[in-house]
């Protein structure tokens, strides 16, 4: 029995309150009211219903319907895992959604204690599991601690920085490999840095620079220590008063004011943000850098809500989650966000037997080639940290430098 | 002035609430009930721990010991000192101002132009307005570009942006309004003869303003300064778009805190905000005890 104080009986209370749910479900049922029925079309529903973040939409799902008769209803999260976690614990959010999509890390501590199913693999409906690459589906983004299983692989990107090719002297195609240290030692951009100031986005990358380089012992940049945070900020505090950040940046449409008013040389942002910035400067201007050393790779999973294993709807999110998958989800995602995802060539498949432009295929084919080159390197993001009290903490004094 | 204060109170106007008694018991209970709950249910949190995204159900010192350990406490000190500059400037900017509008020689219509105008910022997206002066101090930016034109400087000023003064400057502009207006409505209710008077006896417009007007229109600026320096405190916006990320206040700290879900942390830092508010505002009460009653501070909004 846990104590009661752990971290595992307040889930357990939580539990309990979803079983008593339950239980007041079935006696409705046993009364002749309308639990049997609300089931029972559950089960027959094409409609599946998520909660997740915004970024994981396709813009118009009516070509879902169009392509399998399922029907999606998004409700769209906030971006932060804290925000997520309490709404899928403490609100209940499972009652409501059959499916959850979120950045890796959640199901380390949703998935053992019972709020996310673990993945049937061998489900009819998921037709496209076996051959979904390694790299995607036994990620760290789907796959728990506990290595089970609980999530499906819906996009990702390996995230690193914008830059300005002719301010660093580099190729101006972009197709260099650049270090970090262009982000964080480099003399040429000293006092022209943007950096991002949430602590998961940024102190991973400075972790994994700092082991590249062999400044520093570090395990796992995704994963840090707190010694090891504290020597990645105390690095970083160091650059901080040596003026090498310009600003701190907290949000996606900073890092598009800042490239695109040429206030900083280097970011680290989102791809997207050098994307619009180029709308305004001109194609190509400013470049989404390939690394040496490696990359914030990041992803998306789908995981099914426990409770929806009540609700007999299983095979209807079978069939989305395998819709994830396949080749009309990626391809619109790779076209209207620039995201990238397992199987991308069933993209540029699905791109080419609807008659797409030949620029807009082969740029597909440079979204798979591009994910292909950057995935080979590490790491893979986590939101959820073993010792994540004990970074932001740190992440503090660096805030403070 | 305390006649005429003693004769209001002993007016004894009757409002619902006198009339039925059980009103403001049912007033007070649902008070206590949406206030002082949450704020004690804030402070017991304090006394909890987190673990990765958890809560643990143990009371300990842990999370108040890692608010002076973690440069929290800076952080409080930082703000509690932007916080105050920030409503020192707006009151010396706003007393002539208010003073202007009330009693100067400006016309109706003026006045009515003008508190229009100060009421707009409370119709727009805090955010939207603050976004705009990036756009003016960064070092691409309207004012750079101008000294450069001017050859008054010959390379960009960078520290326009991303500084204390900045947040300041965004700061200032955006609770001016809420303390010229509580001083504008303090100093437009004091009688005209009473002015009148004391210049007929010779009074100097200084000694009007030192003796009649500023303890007159004191229960405005104890108003101004409650509804500054609370905003204040709680500065999000202005920090994070003019400081860049190098002027971290208590917001960014909750803010950073509560994406890690470390409840904890947010409700000690929370719990320490209001008992500094507190202290500001015992220390205020008790220096301008002998000037006036902060109790009468909100009736100038009545009028």
């Amino acid at each position: 029995m846990k104590d009661r104080n752990s971290i595992t009986s307040q889930l357990d209370l939580t539990r309990r309150d979803m079983l008593k749910g339950i239980a007041a479900t079935g006696a409705m049922a046993v009364a002749g009211t309308l639990g049997l029925s609300r089931i029972a079309s559950a089960a027959a529903s094409q409609t599946v219903s998520a909660y997740g973040v915004t970024t994981a939409q396709l813009k118009d799902w009516s070509v879902l319907q169009k392509s399998t008769g399922l029907k999606m209803q998004y409700a769209g999260s906030n971006n932060d895992v804290g925000v997520f976690m309490r709404d899928i614990l403490a609100s209940q959010m499972g009652n409501k959604a059959d499916i959850f999509i979120f950045e890796g890390g959640t199901q380390n501590i949703l998935g053992p204690q019972g709020a996310y199913l673990v993945i049937d693999e061998k489900n009819p409906n998921l037709k496209l599991w076996q051959r979904t690459p390694d790299v995607w589906k036994r990620s760290a983004v789907v796959v728990g601690k506990d290595g089970k299983q609980y999530g499906v692989p819906v996009i990702g990107n390996a995230d690193s920085f914008g830059y300005f090719p002719d301010k660093l002297g580099v190729k101006a195609d972009g197709s260099t490999d650049l270090s970090w240290k262009t982000v964080y030692e480099d003399d040429r951009t000293r006092g022209r840095v943007g950096y991002d100031n949430t602590w998961n986005y940024s102190i991973g990358v400075a972790a994994l620079y700092l082991k590249s380089s062999g400044k520093a012992k570090i395990v796992d940049p995704a994963d840090l220590s707190p010694a090891e945070a504290k020597t990645v900020v105390d690095f970083l505090v160091a650059r901080k008063k040596a003026g090498q950040f310009r600003t701190l940046v907290s949000s996606f449409e900073q890092q598009i004011q800042l490239l695109s008013n040429h206030e900083v040389d280097v970011i680290n942002c989102w791809e997207p943000a050098v994307r619009e910035a180029n709308l305004k400067l001109g194609e190509g201007t400013t470049r989404y850098a390939y690394t040496e050393e490696g990359y914030y790779k990041w992803g998306h999973g789908a995981y099914i809500a426990s409770q929806a294993k009540g609700r007999g709807n299983l095979d209807t999110v079978y069939k989305m989650l395998n819709y994830f998958l396949d080749g009309e989800y990626r391809a619109l995602q790779a076209r209207d966000r620039g995201y990238a995802g397992p199987n991308m060539d069933l993209a540029v498949e699905y791109a080419t037997k609807n008659s797409w432009t030949p620029e807009q295929v082969e740029s597909l084919k440079a979204t798979q080639q591009k994910v292909d080159r950057k995935f080979a390197k590490p790491f893979v993001s986590t939101t959820t940290p073993s010792h994540s009290d004990a970074i932001e903490d740190e992440w503090q004094r660096f805030l403070n430098a | 002035m305390s006649n005429l204060m003693q004769k209001l109170s002993s007016r004894g106007m009757r409002t619902p609430l006198d009339r039925s008694p059980w009103l403001i018991r049912s007033f007070l209970f649902v008070w206590l009930f949406v206030v002082i709950a949450p704020l004690l249910v804030l402070v017991a949190y304090s006394f909890f721990d987190s673990r990765n995204f958890m809560m643990v159900y143990e009371p300990t010192l842990k999370t108040w010991e890692g608010i002076f350990t973690s440069g929290r406490f800076e952080v409080t000190v930082r703000t509690l000192r932007i916080a105050m500059t920030v409503t020192l400037i707006e009151l010396l900017l706003a007393f002539p101002s208010a003073l202007w509008l009330a009693k100067g020689n400006c016309t109706k219509t003026t006045r009515a132009v003008v508190l229009a105008l100060l009421t707009i910022p409370f119709f727009l997206d805090q955010s939207s307005r603050i976004i705009v002066w990036r756009g003016i101090l960064d070092e691409n930016g309207l004012i750079n570009h101008v000294l450069m034109m001017l050859h008054i400087v010959q390379a960009p000023i960078k520290s326009l942006l991303y500084t204390e003064a900045a947040v300041h400057f965004g700061m200032v502009i955006s609770y001016f309004p809420m303390m010229v207006l509580p001083i504008y409505m303090a100093m437009s209710v004091i009688d005209d003869t009473l002015i009148s008077a004391a210049a007929d006896l010779g009074a100097t417009p200084a000694r009007i303003v030192v003796d009649i007007i500023l303890p007159l229109s004191l229960p405005g600026v104890l108003a101004g300064v409650v509804f500054t320096l609370g905003p204040a405190l709680a500065s999000w916006v202005e920090p994070n778009l003019l400081g860049g990320g190098f002027v971290n206040m208590l917001s960014n700290s909750v803010d950073s805190a509560y994406g890690a879900l470390r409840y904890p942390v947010v409700a000690a830092l929370s719990s320490f905000v209001v008992l500094m508010i507190g202290v500001i505002f015992a220390v205020l009460m008790f220096v301008t005890r002998r000037f006036a009653d902060l109790s009468m501070s909100f009736r100038s909004l009545q009028s």
